[in-house]
């Protein structure tokens, strides 16, 4: 009753992770060795989709000789009532997953970069043609990801077709990339919730939408939409956005609405693009945090990677407990990086004319997103806050016109500041007064029964 | 953190604005109230500020009582037969009597790591000061000391900050043992309780002892690529003189390094030991090399290596000082609690004490200064070794041949041996002149040499398996990640997301004591399926040396192969056995780091917590000692389900879930307040696996959590169900009481599983936000 009896090797989760070396390696296919390869998935129209074809171009696995290494493509057709352009990214991503649960297949990379290889072991207990892999690609995607009604697939070994084929992927990869960098959360009805993280955070819950990825940087709007057409009811689900409440800081009724209710109400607001005031909340396993740095009003940001301490001498791990746990803490916002490259990027704060400092590695990942005028200390420019002040100016960072306008008085919070909480001072005679005077005790018994030491936080003084 | 009082008296004080006369100023309590989180309900908790907690966690666990002896004869009234439903004529009955004899051992176990907190810890003041700041991790900890935090409610910023919860613990243990007194407590449940509680107490006295030795001796502070050190009976170069030290507490082997450094020595003389003292020993210095788990004590020093052996405390042979006399090798006594019938001489000049021990004038001596026991240990091994030369009293071949000869067959030895290995038909062989059979019985051999003491020949058959295992055992040669220390906060939060998304199932702990079933290979083995499975594998004590030991067919051990840090397919060494306290705080820091929950004097809302969502299991494949007794009970009482070897059942009591009846299954939705069926997850909280076949599926199973999302329960039900089929060739019967609704169905087994839940008459449930405490329902709106 199992569902690959039919497949010569075992198919399981438990495979992912196999390692092929090259001399326990049948064949491979793709990789570094060959210049062309690809794979892509296509949605289809019903009638141009023949279910659970699988065609093969070219040598098939038996007709590959041992040790051998060839150029290779997988290309896969799917229709469906609900199949759409917008799911094919999703979809395509999983043939990575999906082969690897085969006993005996690596598979690596995506796109134009796969790398495959088939073991010896499993070649020799029979898994010698495609058809095999095809019939487990099939049974899984139809399966899994139920939107899927029809699918075929074609796999390539013949190297004219593989030049021809990859040719044509490429032009669709980069106009794929092309509508997501461009797609605006303006354009599209629907925006996805995640509650994933409720597992462990309660009262925390991502939106995500075109132009702002989940917190951890897993979670897509394609990725949302594919898990909420596949399982409705899920932590993944569809939000109406509703109304535009506020374009600026990015408030939407149907998000006020949904993260209500997803919370009980612990959340009933709140504004995309901005970390004050109804900031989006953090769970706890976000990739980086933006955290605002009084002195420069402008925000730092750190990300999990980064060892040191950042520019306001905090770490990583003590600037992220400050936001964590499903809270809306002013000034303290959980991100993903993807999020940084989105025009949205805190656009109520300013954007990147509020982004004062960030690791180095951080503006390595993101420097093509910014912009060009965008100035951003990182650790070997400023250490300290009275560095980056320096930095700043030097560099003219709009902050900086900001400061003029309204000086705004900052107390430091000293680290260990302590303060004796009054206690009753029983004293027979005492004379006390302040700057040129005497003070005189005398046979003074002060006790007290506890000294509590507390530490004053800014607001209370 | 309280501090204690204050008194000030100055007859005159006088300044340039003040003139002050018999001033008297006392404070009676300072109170360091600078740490902003709010505190908890249960602070410095009492023997019974936990007992709801405990009560409801053993209403769904039952105690399942495996009386390994009838009587008790714990007083003078005894003895007397509590078999079948007597009574002693204390009135005490069988299972109230079983529960008292395991809060015995959870007694003795914690006060021997508190105890040992509490020695290194003055010891530590004494030489450094009070007001050494503690680090556990440096940057990447915030949440330092996270079980003291939620225990007692106090965040120790300085070591001296630690004593005043170290005397909480010692109040916790002389409570708790007092009602194991004649006429106290009557109750098995109540019993249990307080077996949870000093179990509770113990992980916050290994986690007090853990950090006062990293931040003040500087040991790895949560690293992931803490040192690779040297393991095995062969590491050793046998040129040099060598000192072997045996135990867990690691003042006087810092002594024997500080010694050497200060001489210029390190590297002149070989520093190998056996058990935690040997973890300790290369977190303190990574060229310092372990031999073994405790089992290797006899092997070693019957094979003559030690030119000098130091002892501290706990888990030492009682017979080290006879068995060192036989093969001329001095021993030095250096714990107050183990000193071996020798003469304190801590007072003496270390010259005297040299020349006594080099001239064999006494066979050992008590030094209980740690620095003076280091540097008698340096010059005494340097003028022993060439005296010595190796001296052993492993048998040769025509000797074993002839006791081959001899031997009757009268089977006392495999009566004795606790893992009835067939020593007799391997003395049969030995006859013949085929050491074979003894060479494999060494394998499997735990070193109790019960063998020995039982032949009425007596011979010596612990050192024939050595002899025959002899070239095996001097290719041992393995590397081991030293202990790293706590896990960082980033390093949970790396872990998040790949937990909800189901790419990593669970975080399985394998510690303890080496007297192992199958022998050390299998705790390898089970901890490389695991972390092949993308698991995080966390180890400690001997268990973490045990995993070293297995080497791959280009020679790497595990730790060469899989990463250090908590992160899938992970292992991670944490350290000793008091490091095991970080495995716990771990557990702990995920509420805090994830769901922001305060810490602070907080334990059942976050045992809640972690019973409901953390899936880590714990598995001391060889238990022994009581102080793994109590580090197990600590892990109970936090709602963390643990799985013990064969030899388990002698702890005398499980804690079994009944997986068939359906109302010991229930949670509160914290968000709605309905009572919500969440199937036996995690089945039980103590349970044994007669083999590591059993185990492997067991611990797979206990990993599930009410709040797993549907990807992780089908990433945990997929490596159940796998290894089920796998290890017992069939599917296992209970899947159907795992599966919320059909997105929790592994993806390759649907057709199969679906099959299943119709035969079954299975019914689609809800996950809900669990909880068992009713106060933890959050209103709406």
């Amino acid at each position: 009753m199992s569902m690959f009896e039919d497949i010569p090797v075992d198919v399981g989760v438990i495979y992912e992770g196999e390692r092929i070396r090259r001399k326990n390696m049948q064949v491979e296919l793709g990789g570094p060795k060959q210049e062309t390869k690809f794979e892509l998935v296509r949605a289809k129209k019903m009638d141009e989709v023949e279910d659970e074809k699988i065609t093969i171009i070219g040598p098939d696995l038996k007709d590959l000789a041992e040790g051998s290494s060839v150029p290779f493509g997988i290309y896969i057709e799917i229709a469906g009532k609900n199949v759409e352009e917008d799911l094919e990214g999703v979809t395509e991503r999983r043939i990575h997953e999906y082969c690897n649960f085969i006993e005996g297949i690596m598979h690596l990379n995506q796109r134009y970069d796969i790398w495959m290889r088939l073991s010896k072991k499993s070649f020799k207990k029979g898994l010698n043609s495609f058809t095999h892999i095809g019939k487990v690609l099939a049974r899984l995607y139809k399966s899994e990801l139920p939107f899927i009604e029809k699918i075929q697939i074609t796999f390539i070994t013949d190297p004219e077709k593989i030049k021809e084929m990859s040719k044509q992927a490429l032009e669709i990869y980069e106009a794929r990339d092309a509508k997501a960098r461009g797609m605006k959360d303006e354009e599209v009805d629907t925006f996805y919730g995640c509650t994933l993280c409720q597992s462990f955070a309660p009262t925390h819950m991502c939106v995500i939408t075109p132009q702002r990825y989940s917190n951890c940087g897993s979670i897509s709007w394609f990725d949302g939409r594919a898990s909420a057409q596949v399982d409705p009811k899920g932590p993944v689900f569809a939000i109406e956005k509703g109304e535009l409440l506020d374009p600026e800081k990015g408030e939407f009724s149907g998000i006020n609405e949904s993260i209500k209710q997803k919370t009980l109400g612990a959340v009933d607001k709140v504004w995309m693009y901005t970390g004050f005031g109804y900031p989006h909340t953090s769970c706890g396993c976000f990739e980086a945090m933006a955290f605002y740095i009084p002195e420069v009003e402008g925000y730092g940001i750190v990300d999990r990677g980064f060892k040191g301490v950042t520019v306001n001498g905090l770490p990583f791990s003590t600037l992220a407990d400050s936001g964590a746990g499903g809270r809306q803490v002013d000034g303290f916002h959980g991100i993903s990086i993807e999020y940084m490259r989105s025009p949205k990027f805190m656009q109520a704060d300013g954007g990147w004319d509020r982004i004062v400092w960030m690791p180095a590695s951080v503006k390595e990942r993101v420097k093509e997103f910014m912009p060009k005028e965008a100035v951003v200390a990182t650790e070997n420019e400023a250490k300290t806050v009275d560095e980056l002040k320096v930095f700043l100016k030097e560099h003219s960072h709009p902050i900086v016109q900001q400061w003029k306008e309204a000086p705004v008085e900052v107390t430091p919070t000293a680290e260990g500041e302590e303060a004796m909480e009054a206690a009753a001072f029983p004293v027979s005679t005492a004379t006390v007064a302040a700057g040129g005077f005497r003070i005189i005790f005398k046979n003074a018994k002060i006790h007290a029964e506890k000294v509590i030491i507390k530490r004053v936080d800014k607001a209370k003084r | 953190m309280v501090k204690k009082g204050l008194v000030v008296k100055a007859k005159e004080l006088k300044t340039d604005v003040a003139l002050v006369k018999n001033l008297e100023l006392s404070i009676g309590k300072i109170i360091d109230d600078t740490w902003d989180e709010p505190m908890g309900p249960t602070p410095f908790p009492s023997m019974t500020d936990l007992r709801d907690w405990d009560f409801k966690l053993l209403q769904r666990y039952k105690p399942f009582y495996l009386p390994y002896c009838d009587v008790c004869c714990l007083c003078t009234f005894g003895k007397c037969d509590l078999s079948g439903d007597k009574r002693g004529a204390c009135g005490l009955n069988m299972a109230a009597q079983q529960s008292r004899i395991v809060l015995l051992a959870c007694c003795i176990g914690a006060a021997t790591h508190i105890a040992h907190g509490r020695h290194l810890i003055d010891h530590l003041i004494e030489k450094y000061g009070r007001r050494i700041p503690l680090d556990s991790g440096g940057l990447n900890i915030d949440v330092e000391a996270p079980v003291t935090r939620l225990v007692v409610g106090v965040k120790p910023e300085t070591l001296q900050d630690l004593e005043e919860v170290l005397d909480w613990c010692e109040e916790q243990v002389t409570s708790c043992l007092s009602s194991a007194h004649t006429g106290q407590e009557g109750n098995n449940i109540d019993f249990e309780s307080k077996a949870f509680h000093v179990g509770m107490a113990d992980q916050v006295g290994m986690e007090v002892a853990d950090l006062a030795q990293i931040s003040v001796l500087n040991l790895p502070k949560a690293d992931p690529e803490a040192p690779l050190v040297e393991l095995g009976f062969g590491v050793a170069d046998v040129k040099k003189p060598t000192i072997l030290v045996i135990g867990h507490n690691v003042p006087s082997s810092v002594g024997i390094i500080d010694y050497l450094t200060k001489k210029k020595m390190l590297g002149k003389v070989e520093v190998v030991g056996i058990c935690c003292t040997a973890h300790d020993l290369t977190r303190y210095e990574p060229s310092a090399k372990i031999v073994g788990p405790i089992s290797w004590q006899l092997k070693y020093i019957r094979s003559g290596l030690a030119d000098l052996i130091v002892v501290d405390e706990q888990c030492i042979r009682a017979d080290t000082l006879e068995e060192a006399q036989k093969v001329k090798t001095p021993v030095i006594a250096s714990s107050p609690k183990n000193c071996l019938g020798l003469k304190n001489r801590t007072n003496d000049l270390a010259k005297e004490l040299v020349d006594d021990l080099v001239e064999a004038k006494v066979p050992g001596v008590l030094i209980l200064d740690p620095d003076k026991a280091g540097e008698v240990a340096v010059e005494a091994a340097i003028a022993v070794a060439p005296k010595r030369k190796r001296f052993n009293i492993i048998p040769d071949l025509e000797a074993i041949k002839a006791a081959g000869e001899a031997c009757g067959g009268c089977n006392e030895c495999i009566r004795a041996c606790p893992n009835n290995q067939p020593i007799p038909e391997a003395m049969k062989a030995a006859a013949l002149g085929d050491l074979d059979p003894l060479a494999t019985i060494l394998g499997e051999c735990v070193g109790c040499a019960r063998c020995d003491s039982a032949c009425p020949k007596d011979f010596s058959l612990h050192s024939f398996m050595i002899k025959a295992g002899e070239e095996k055992l001097w290719e041992e040669k393995f590397m081991m990640r030293s202990g790293r220390g706590s896990i960082s906060d980033v390093e949970i939060r790396n872990v998040g997301g790949p937990i909800v998304l189901g790419e990593i199932p669970g975080v399985i702990a394998i510690v303890g004591c080496s007297n192992y079933p199958e022998g050390g290979e299998a705790v390898a083995e089970i901890a490389e399926e695991f972390a092949k499975r993308r698991f995080i594998v966390v180890l400690s004590g001997c268990a973490a040396m045990s995993v070293a030991t297995v080497k791959d067919e280009e020679g790497k051990s595990l730790y060469e192969k899989y990463p250090g840090g908590f992160e899938a397919g992970g292992i991670l060494n944490v350290g000793s056995c008091v490091s095991n306290s970080h495995i716990a705080g771990a557990a702990i820091k995920i509420a805090s780091i994830f769901a922001k929950r305060n810490l602070r004097a907080n334990y059942e809302e976050i045992a809640d917590y972690i019973h409901n969502r953390v899936g880590a299991v714990g598995l001391a494949w060889g238990a022994y000692s009581q102080k793994a007794a109590a580090i197990a009970s600590g892990f109970w009482r936090l709602g963390v389900p643990v799985v013990v070897g064969p030899h388990g059942s002698k702890y005398r009591r499980m804690l079994l879930g009944r997986a068939d009846k359906k109302e010991d299954w229930y949670v509160y939705d914290a968000r709605t307040g309905d009572r919500v069926y969440v199937g036996p997850a995690p089945e039980h909280l103590f349970t044994t696996a007669e083999s590591k076949e059993e185990a492997i599926v067991m611990l797979m199973k206990l990993c599930m959590r009410p709040n797993d999302t549907t990807k992780g329960r089908s990433m945990k039900l997929t490596h159940y169900i796998d290894s089920h089929k796998r290890y017992f060739g069939v599917m296992p019967d209970d899947v159907h009481l795992f599966i919320r609704n059909k997105m929790d169905i592994p993806i390759t087994m649907k057709p199969e599983i679906l099959k299943i839940l119709e035969e079954k008459g299975w019914k689609e449930t809800r996950i809900p936000d669990p909880t068992l405490l009713k106060r933890m329902i959050r209103k709406r709106g």
